[in-house]
């Protein structure tokens, strides 16, 4: 059997397959399928200071090559989060990267300083797609200057590795990755969900404004891994369609140290198992040993700027 | 809880608009109970995410769904052939609880016909059924149900009580002696009349509701319903529900 485990910040996760944040609940509503420890980590929904009752419905559209979701960030907080759910984690020895957000930049410190270090959290996960209340709506990550801004003071407030996670929605992503770089983010989650709409003909109605995700937004995922996992030397997760261990596959050898599976459990519940198995195989009948000839195997080979 | 392939056995307009499905699965689901639902994966390749339908009968890996056609997914399966293979994760979510009471009411709206049938299959002669539609053409959704002599209304007036299935419940609560308990599925505006008109007796009422759904498992928070809870007021209704205390949710 080929290892497949991965370094991340210091610690080795068994696999580089976990859930992309908000689609795996809590972590225990999938364990009636699958133990949630299948995965290298558990990445949480997204959570913030206080608790948060999310968007009114609709709240999720189907198209025919993903979905469009506006949850609205519905989560129970930092604090009851560490007080109820975090034990379930603890106890089964669960590694974890912990999602969470802020409308403002206080909101952002004061969340981050709430999570103590612990041996099973692998890292924060900036959700940098928020929208700034204080900067009259304009989302953090859209902005070189206040991305830096951001990732330094969160930085300055915790000692956990800091994974900043992009939106697809800027003109340069590589110039908002250089940023967080110099801002001090270890790494980077690439990429959330793409801004979009649904109009409903029939009724002559925007029932629904919000993210899009699923195999859509692969090409365009797989392309900014690629071109920041070059660019930059931090690790870089990939997230954005994943639906089968092919998929998984491309974005490591796109140069992703590990990937992130969402909108695929809704498709297939059992989509995350297959991926993690699907790569042992591969593996073992390229007759590799591990990962290590698999990811960034494509930067190799480029032969320039297209 | 489990996900089994399947294949369509057969498909058959009930009444206009209305479809019941025969569903062979490969390998039994858990045993389902009256109110829980399951997640329909949708044959060919243009519909995305599965679909929930209620458990209209189950038996020895043989499912049974009874659907309206609403959109694209229903749509589609309203042409599906015989053989055509779908997929179901289920039984998902709490169903409904059934306690010791002198008289159990099912009240139907429509195609909330689906969510109580089982329930209704379950209590036997011990219910008392009162089914609303619109017109006297819906009728055959009910047909199978006739040994158990359910109430019906129309808001035609083609057939039964001219009015609503809520009118109907009214015409009837006077004549109850002892406690009952109500059990209910329709439209939303069956579930805020039906509120509304029992408001003042309280009695006991447990409702299945229904949401938009992506996941089904609780994992993405797309179907959520506001309750009366403090802490966590909104409620996932693929987790928590589908069916809730009437008096807990905020309609
Ligand atoms: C627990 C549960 C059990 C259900 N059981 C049954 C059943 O036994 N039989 C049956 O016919 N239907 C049932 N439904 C409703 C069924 O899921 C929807 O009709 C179906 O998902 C619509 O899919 P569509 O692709 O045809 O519609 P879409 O194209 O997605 O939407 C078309 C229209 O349908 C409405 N709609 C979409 N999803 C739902 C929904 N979940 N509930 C109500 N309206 C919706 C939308 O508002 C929209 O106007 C159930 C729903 C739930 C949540
Ligand atoms: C229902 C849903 C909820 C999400 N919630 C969050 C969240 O709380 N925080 C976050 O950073 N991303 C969130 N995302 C984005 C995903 O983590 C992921 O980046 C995106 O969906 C792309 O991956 P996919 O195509 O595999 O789903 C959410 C996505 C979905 C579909
Ligand atoms: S449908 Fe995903 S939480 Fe209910």
């Amino acid at each position: 059997m080929a290892n497949t485990s991965i370094e991340l910040f210091g610690k080795t996760l068994k696999n580089p397959v976990m859930n992309a944040s908000g689609t795996l609940g809590y972590g225990k509503e999938i364990e009636p399928l699958w133990p949630v420890e299948t995965m290298g980590a558990y990445v949480t929904k997204g959570l913030s200071l206080e608790p948060h009752h999310g968007n009114p419905l609709p709240r999720i559209w189907d198209q025919q090559y993903g979905m469009i979701n506006s949850i609205g960030l519905q989560n129970v907080g930092v604090e009851r989060f560490f007080g109820h759910y975090f034990p379930f984690f603890r106890s089964r020895r669960i590694p974890i990267i912990v999602n969470f957000f802020g409308f403002s930049d206080d909101e952002y410190i004061r969340c981050a300083e709430r999570i103590k270090p612990h041996e099973l959290i692998v890292a924060l996960e900036m959700n940098l797609s928020c929208p700034n209340v204080k900067k009259g709506g304009i989302s953090f990550g859209k902005d070189p200057e206040m991305v830096y801004a951001i990732v330094k003071r969160v930085k300055e407030a915790t000692s956990i590795p800091v994974i900043a996670k992009l939106t697809p929605e800027v003109k340069n992503i590589g110039e908002i990755a250089s940023a967080a770089h110099e801002g001090g983010a270890d790494g980077f989650t690439l990429l959330n969900t793409m801004p979009a709409a649904v109009v409903d003909v029939s009724q002559m109605r925007m029932p629904l404004r919000g993210g899009l995700s699923g195999p859509v937004m692969r090409p365009i995922a797989l392309r900014a891994v690629f071109e920041i996992s070059k660019a930059v030397p931090v690790p870089v997760i990939g997230a954005g369609g994943i639906m089968d261990s092919t998929d998984a596959l491309a974005f490591l050898m796109a140069g992703a140290k590990a990937v992130q599976v969402g909108t695929a459990t809704f498709v297939d519940p059992y989509a995350i198992p297959k991926i993690v198995e699907g790569i042992g195989e591969y593996l073992t009948r390229q007759k590799c040993a591990n990962l290590d000839p698999i990811i960034g195997c494509t930067h190799r080979e480029d032969s320039g700027s297209r | 809880m489990n996900d089994r392939e399947g294949r369509i056995e057969s498909n058959r307009m009930v009444a206009p608009g209305y479809f019941l499905m025969e569903i062979r699965l490969r390998g039994a689901l858990t045993r389902p109970k009256p109110g829980q639902f399951i997640m329909l994966r949708i044959p060919g390749t243009e519909v995305f995410l599965r679909r929930p339908f209620g458990i209209y009968r189950y038996e020895k890996e043989k499912l049974t769904l009874m659907y309206r056609v609403v959109g694209k997914g229903t749509e589609r399966l309203a042409r599906a052939k015989e053989n055509e293979p779908v997929a179901v994760l289920g039984p998902l979510g709490k169903g409904f609880h059934i306690g010791p009471r002198d008289h159990y009411i099912v009240v139907a709206g429509g195609i909330g016909i689906a969510g109580v049938h089982s329930l209704i299959e379950t209590l036997g002669q011990k219910a008392l059924i009162l089914f609303g539609c619109g017109t006297k053409e819906e009728l055959p959704i009910i047909e199978d149900l006739a040994p158990l002599k359910p109430m019906v209304s129309t808001m035609d007036g083609s057939y039964g009580l001219e009015g609503t299935v809520v009118d109907l419940l009214d015409s009837q609560l006077k004549s109850l002696k002892g406690n009952s308990e109500i059990f209910a599925c329709g439209p939303e505006a069956m579930l805020t009349g039906l509120k509304k008109r029992i408001m003042e007796e309280r009695i006991p009422c447990q409702v299945l509701v229904e949401e938009r759904m992506a996941c089904g498992l609780g994992l993405c928070f797309g179907c959520v319903r506001e309750t009366i809870d403090e802490t966590e007021p909104f409620k996932r209704v693929c987790k928590e529900g589908p069916v809730f205390d009437l008096w807990q949710i905020r309609l």
